[in-house]
């Protein structure tokens, strides 16, 4: 899921101090388990606002706020509301806030959070980055963990001259990612292929800004 | 003699390095320089160490080169991508640098510019791939060079490193990469550095043992705390404390000497590495007192 975390405060209100009127929008996924989009968040936001002398037109929790379509279909009840409404605020990640510039055309939107990182949940609300992403999988080579993401560095080939009974130098809250692949590999019987030079990684793999047409696809493989 | 010859030649090889300063006034690494010419074989340059920004190694290795002192460019994947590394080393090898020592280097976090961008967009194993690709005639992606380069390569290692077992095994694979030299990270039990060799001379690589220059009994122990894979022994920590403060550098000087002429006498590594750190100026004597000089 997308991590998210609170904007300070002090600076979105700055941010928004021109307007009177607001909508606010939450996610019912990511958001809602990272505490920074769900009911109770668009409760406390609305209640911030109200405080501050603002109104609230209305409050929305988007199923999946990433979803263009399904968010614009789920909108369609609150067309009073937001009628009469000058700013959105969105509280979820960078792609739930550009939904939202997607649906409203002539209203500014404002994001209330910073995305920080695709996560898993290993605890609630504990969230560790695995995955970055990056467009060309080599966990099938590092025993499952990925040291792209979790070295700091992104060494492909084994631990650096920092690595330190089992933590990383740049900070001892990190777990060496190369001592976790050795330890897996030599768990799983694969060191054999931790001996193995991985090549330079193709970065044009993740070429920004990423577009994929599954349907287009499909279409074409069954032709 | 450069410092593949040297290395070649089975000379017990000393080599020791420099780091450029933060401005342009160059007189006290030009003096520390001058005073090492004729008695070491090579002079590592750094690269941003610790991820400080400095004068960039490149141009050091030249003037050393003009001075007739043979360079070693440090060169790490911090600051630049595939490209600039190219780049520069195609930049070195026309300027006559010959050495160059493959790092991935010390992360941002490390240095004075913590919100730069890391790039490592590839690394100290596979730096070590593009340089000989370059020097037999080809860039990265098999494009042919109008001109190789003809570099000696090298790396480094930590032979203190815990655990040992994957850092063995990067060794393996920046050997299998083209490394033809280590230098490594400070080694202080020379007892656990024979073992290492142990492994090193499985593999047709020269190795120069780290050592690094004990000042006192604080910095051994500061070390021991925070530099991950340097190990300095209790017995070491205590002679440095008996000397006292105002002799505790001597001591230091006397350890390194003893250490070296271990080295040495029992034929465990291809030379030393000598890493001063700030007292440059001491390198000649510890050289004498190892009877290199």
């Amino acid at each position: 899921m997308i991590i998210t975390q609170k904007r300070n405060l002090d600076d979105l209100m700055e941010n928004i101090k021109r307007y009177k009127s607001f909508f606010l929008v939450g996610c019912s996924e990511c958001a809602s388990l990272c505490g920074t989009g769900g009911t109770p968040e668009l409760a406390a936001m609305k209640e911030k606002l109200e405080g501050d002398g603002k109104k609230v037109t209305g409050t929305f929790l988007a199923k999946t706020g990433c979803q263009v379509l399904g968010t614009k279909v789920e909108l369609k009840p609150y067309k009073d509301a937001l009628a009469e409404t000058e700013c959105i605020l969105v509280m979820s990640c960078g792609a739930g806030t550009q939904t939202a510039v997607d649906l409203f055309k002539d209203k500014p939107v404002y994001a209330t959070n910073d995305s920080l990182f695709l996560g898993n949940m290993t605890r609630m609300q504990i969230f560790d980055e695995r995955c970055s992403l990056c467009g060309e999988c080599i966990l099938d080579k590092t025993g499952g963990v990925c040291p792209v993401t979790a070295c700091p560095k992104g060494i492909m080939n084994g631990p650096c001259g920092g690595t330190n009974n089992g933590k990383c130098e740049v900070s001892s809250d990190i777990d060496c990612a190369w001592v976790k692949i050795y330890t897996r590999m030599k768990d799983t019987d694969q060191l054999e292929d931790m001996k193995k030079i991985n090549k330079p990684k193709n970065w044009a793999a993740h070429k920004k800004p990423m577009t994929l047409n599954v349907r287009e696809k499909k279409e074409e493989g069954t032709k | 003699m450069s410092l593949k010859e040297a290395l070649k030649s089975g000379k017990f090889t000393v080599t020791a390095e420099v780091g450029p300063p933060k401005g342009t006034d160059i007189k006290k690494i030009l003096h520390e320089s001058i005073e090492l010419k004729g008695k070491i074989d090579a002079l590592n340059v750094t690269d941003n160490q610790s991820a400080v920004m400095r004068i960039n190694s490149m141009s050091f290795c030249r003037l050393l080169l003009d001075m007739g002192i043979d360079p070693i460019l440090q060169m790490t994947c911090r600051d630049r991508n595939r490209i600039g590394l190219q780049s520069d080393l195609l930049g070195a090898s026309i300027l006559g640098i010959k050495n160059v020592l493959c790092m991935t280097g010390d992360h941002p976090n490390a240095g004075d510019h913590k919100e730069a961008k890391p790039v490592y967009d590839i690394e100290s194993v596979q730096l070590l791939g593009v340089v000989d690709g370059l020097n037999n005639g080809k860039d990265m992606m098999g494009n042919e060079l109008q001109g190789a380069t003809d570099f000696y390569q090298g790396a480094v290692v930590t032979p203190e490193s815990n655990p040992i077992e994957p850092q063995l095994m990067k060794f393996g694979k920046k050997v299998d990469a083209g490394a033809k030299f280590f230098q490594t990270q400070a080694i202080y039990d020379i007892d656990n550095f024979k073992t290492f060799m142990g492994t090193a001379r499985e593999y047709p690589v020269k190795v120069l043992a780290g050592l690094v220059l004990l000042k006192s009994a604080g910095m051994a122990n500061f070390m021991n705390k925070f530099v991950p894979g340097i190990n300095v022994p209790q017995n070491l920590i205590d002679e440095l404390k008996e000397a006292g403060k105002e002799k505790a550098m001597d001591a230091g000087i006397d350890i390194m000497a003893r250490h070296i002429r271990r080295l040495k006498d029992e034929n465990i590594c291809d030379g030393v590495h000598i890493m001063a750190i700030g007292a440059e100026d001491k390198i000649p004597e510890i050289m004498e007192r190892a009877g290199l000089l």
